[in-house]
């Protein structure tokens, strides 16, 4: 493993330079020009820290012999060296194979440059998505040709008209026939235009599907740690924007990119065969645009991305002050948050104008150049036809073909800028696609009755691979037995129970559940027989009934009332007017905390499971709603095991065993009363929650005596 | 204790054992195994997706029992137990849409009910498709209405009515 830094001491003192640290199994060595200048061996070393100065940090080691400074770099490396500390402090404080560390972390870097590869084939890949409609794509391109060919039939017959009615003033069926030509072309093309328009809105509502479907159910397979490294967000704009992006791209951008070329190439021939004087001038504004887009496409995106930034400022002021109404209002702050929101809007304003006399200094010059030249043709064209070199029609319909050039110059320009977009849409896209399911069941696995002993031997977890979330944890649970897990924030104890539930896998060390490793029961199997009843349940937006038998879908009505009896949820929901049939709402934003709470035990309850894990489930209720919800708890955990995380000790009355964690390493296990005569941490949480009613106890005995 | 054992718990009512003696407005006389309940409460446990089923409430609101079909029950009791559910859901059946027109973000619909032709304004999310094929849609007060089966609705209508769903 190497890290390399950006600062190196010599004897002329501090400089810019690398040096590279080695972290091997054994050793730690510096490396500068190609020599070791410093090493140390691992068994030496106790432990690896760093200290930031003002911009520079110094990377040190506790050895046998001292602390020791042996690299300094600028801050710009410090999160790379952090990880270099908490892996060197892995092996050397917390024992942790070199090996295991490796393999994780090479894991991650070859995923990382898989995803590298990607990006030279991304629109090949895209493509690939079309292949099933290739017809329609082909359908869509011949209609824009047709549609195209057709608009360039009009200039012709105008030429016509004037060289040959007009002018003559004679031809009288000449006239109509030309009269009824222009009414078929413009009949057709209207007609052309409905049934482009229809055949572009199926191709691309067929592909938003298609791509749109395969992203979410790439999704719904993949395991929690994918979650954990996009946010809800960044999915969602990959599958709305990105793919928006792309379905453009690939439906209208690639027939009118091709439209585009044959375009300029099929009008340039007619202007040039038309009057090749005429068309060199028509081409004198093509480079002024050319060249003027291009300085544009560099000036203009900061002055656009303050733009989007001042009106992001808009928006978070409006949320900010609207989800804070109460705080505003109570510090009567009315006219400053209004003041606040007036000058965010004026600053969008001022940045718009902005925008505007920035664009003033390109588009009216490169307008102005098609003007110019336009002018010229006229000019120069008239004199021809004054002196009879040209046909009045033929300048005419030159002119018009001339609009027609530089129409499709404009988009390609447009179109290839685009192309760039698209690259990075489709890169983001492939970066789920690409994301490997962590969990799959082995072929072999099967469908298990369980019982409920659960058993962890040396449990081994990083969500990272550096920094372990569990070390080495093992405990068991008999059947029916139930245990409290203790612990500070971030000692583990989410992590274990979703281990149990395989939502990821340990790296090192094995689980079991009645004697069989996890991994050798089918996932389904496992998920219907284990519940989880979390802090803040979170519903889904639909009615309460199909909420409570979200576990089981083929509830009869008895087992849903039974189960919302069981979790004391009944009597509140027959209060309500569309009682069991009642709309949740978002989340299950129409219900109280409490409310939830019991709907979440209900589901609970309905699953029958074996294993029950409840994740501080009365915390965040007021006291009567958590006297109500203990009942629904105690009502739910009779005879099942169960697996009970609190950080209030109080909720833990009732438990068989507690196992207390801390920085992921089970510490103490045992009765409440054994871990207070062990005198441990859990005795510190215990005092540091019953610091004030021990006090008061203490207090009233003292007084008594 | 297993969800089978919380099942048995429940008080499910005989149907045979359960006549309603009279109806009042909004409560019904009724006998259970026997016991008679003055101004006892009939309330739908699932008044959209399941309104055969009928939680009984006493007078004091504890609960007598569970009638998994209030069909079931002898004719005279249905009828009388309908007389009071058709006030406590009152709910008018939606036969045909007349029109229906936007106006300041509300949709003000004229339909033809079971109770006659009436007009209620509505905010655009205000019907809710259940997997049988009703509609239930609320207008902007909480009166709630129904479509008993879109697709028997005329072309017009449903194409009317999917706008909302």
């Amino acid at each position: 493993m190497v890290a390399k830094s950006d600062l190196k001491i010599n004897d002329d003192g501090i400089n810019y330079g690398e040096e590279y640290l080695v972290l091997t199994n054994k050793r730690i060595l510096i490396i500068r020009d190609k020599a070791i200048v410093k090493k140390y061996r691992l068994r030496d070393v106790f432990s690896a820290s760093l200290r930031g100065y003002l911009s520079t940090i110094v990377l040190t080691l506790e050895t046998r012999n001292g602390v020791v400074s042996i690299m300094t770099f600028s801050r710009a490396r410090k999160k790379h060296f952090e990880k270099v500390v908490t892996l060197i402090n892995d092996i050397t404080l917390h024992r942790i194979p070199y090996n295991m560390l490796k393999k994780h972390l090479s894991e991650r870097v070859s995923s990382q440059s898989e995803r590298n590869k990607l990006s030279k084939s991304i629109l090949i890949k895209l493509f690939k998505f079309v292949k099933p409609m290739w017809y329609m794509l082909l359908i869509t391109s011949l209609l824009s040709v047709a549609t195209t060919t057709m608009n360039l039939v009009p200039p012709y017959l105008m030429k016509i008209l004037i060289d040959e009615v007009l002018i003559p003033r004679s031809n009288l069926d000449k006239l109509v026939m030309i009269i009824l030509g222009l009414l078929g072309v413009n009949l057709s093309l209207t007609i052309l235009g409905i049934l482009r328009s229809y055949a572009l809105l199926k191709l691309n509502q067929k592909l938003a599907f298609r791509l749109r479907a395969k992203i979410y159910e790439h999704i719904q397979m993949l395991s929690l740690s994918f979650h954990d490294k996009f946010s809800r967000g960044a999915i969602i704009s990959r599958i709305i924007d990105d793919v928006n992006r792309v379905l453009y791209f690939l439906t209208q951008g690639v027939s009118t990119m091709i439209l585009d070329i044959a375009m300029i190439a099929f009008v340039g021939l007619i202007m040039f065969s038309m009057s090749p004087w005429l068309s060199y001038i028509a081409l004198l504004p093509v480079p002024v645009s050319l060249i003027g887009t291009a300085v544009y496409r560099k000036v203009m995106p900061k002055y656009y991305h303050r733009l989007w930034r001042k009106w992001s400022r808009v928006i978070s002021t409006l949320s900010e002050s609207l989800s804070a109404i109460i705080l505003i209002k109570t510090l009567g702050k009315e006219h400053s948050a209004v003041k606040r929101f007036k000058d965010s809007l004026n600053e969008f304003i001022d940045s718009n104008i902005e925008v505007f006399k920035n664009e003033q200094k390109f588009w009216p010059f490169i307008g102005l150049s098609f003007t110019f030249s336009n002018l010229l043709v006229w000019w120069l064209g008239g004199m021809q036809v004054l002196s009879g070199a040209l046909t009045l029609g033929s300048l005419t319909a030159f002119v018009s073909y001339m609009w027609s050039f530089y129409r499709p110059i404009n988009d390609l320009a447009n179109h290839l800028r685009l192309v760039q977009r698209v690259i990075v849409a489709g890169e983001r896209i492939f970066e789920i696609l690409t994301t490997k399911p962590e969990s799959i069941d082995k072929p072999d696995a099967r469908d298990v009755r369980i019982i409920g002993r659960v058993e962890l031997r040396n449990v081994w977890f990083t969500y990272d691979g550096i920094h372990y979330a569990l070390r080495d944890v093992s405990f068991k649970i008999e059947p029916g037995e139930h245990i409290g897990i203790v612990g500070p924030s971030g000692s583990g104890k989410t992590t274990l129970t979703k281990l149990l539930l395989r939502l990821y896998e340990p790296q090192r060390g094995e689980i079991f559940i009645d004697g069989i490793n996890i991994k050798d029961i089918k996932s389904t199997s496992l998920k219907q027989q284990i519940a989880i009843v979390m802090q803040n349940p979170i519903l889904l937006n639909a009615s309460i009934a199909e909420n409570i038998a979200i576990g089981k879908e083929d509830a009869t009505l008895e087992e849903i009332i039974a189960a919302a009896k069981a979790a004391r949820a009944h009597d509140f929901i027959m209060k309500l007017p569309e009682a069991y049939d009642t709309e949740v709402g978002v989340y299950g934003g129409r219900l109280s905390g409490g409310e939830r709470q019991r709907i979440a035990i209900a589901a609970a309850l309905l699953k029958d499971p074996r294993i029950l894990i409840l994740d501080e489930p009365t915390s965040s209720l007021d006291a009567l709603t958590e006297r109500e919800v203990t009942k629904a708890v105690e009502n739910l955990t009779k005879n099942r095991t169960t697996i009970i995380i609190a950080h209030r000790l109080s909720t833990l009355r009732n438990v068989d065993k507690i196992i207390v964690l801390d920085k992921g390493t089970v510490i103490e296990q045992g009765s409440h009363e054994q871990l207070i005569r062990a005198d441990g941490l859990y005795k510190k949480l215990f005092e540091a929650q019953f610091a004030d009613f021990l006090e008061e106890r203490k207090r009233k005995v003292l007084i008594r005596g | 204790m297993s969800i089978k054992e919380w099942v048995s718990k429940l008080k499910i009512l005989d149907p045979k054992k359960v006549k309603v003696l009279s109806a009042n407005v909004d409560t019904i006389d009724l006998e259970v195994n026997g016991i008679l309940y003055i101004n006892a409460k009939p309330r739908r446990p699932f008044p959209y997706t399941h309104p055969e089923c009928l939680i009984f409430y006493t007078s004091s609101d504890e609960e007598i029992g569970m009638l998994r079909d209030y069909r079931k029950l002898d004719r005279k009791s249905q009828r009388l137990l309908e007389h009071v559910l058709n006030v406590v859901y009152f709910m008018p059946k939606i036969k045909r849409i007349v029109s229906i027109s936007s106006r300041g973000g509300l949709y003000e619909w004229v339909v033809d009910t079971d109770k006659g032709l009436i007009k209620f304004k509505t905010w655009s999310s205000c019907a809710r498709f259940l997997s049988n094929g009703k509609v239930i849609i609320k207008d902007v007060n909480g009166n709630v209405y129904c479509v008993e089966n879109i697709f028997k609705l005329n072309p017009r209508n449903q194409a009317l009515l999917s706008i909302f769903i």
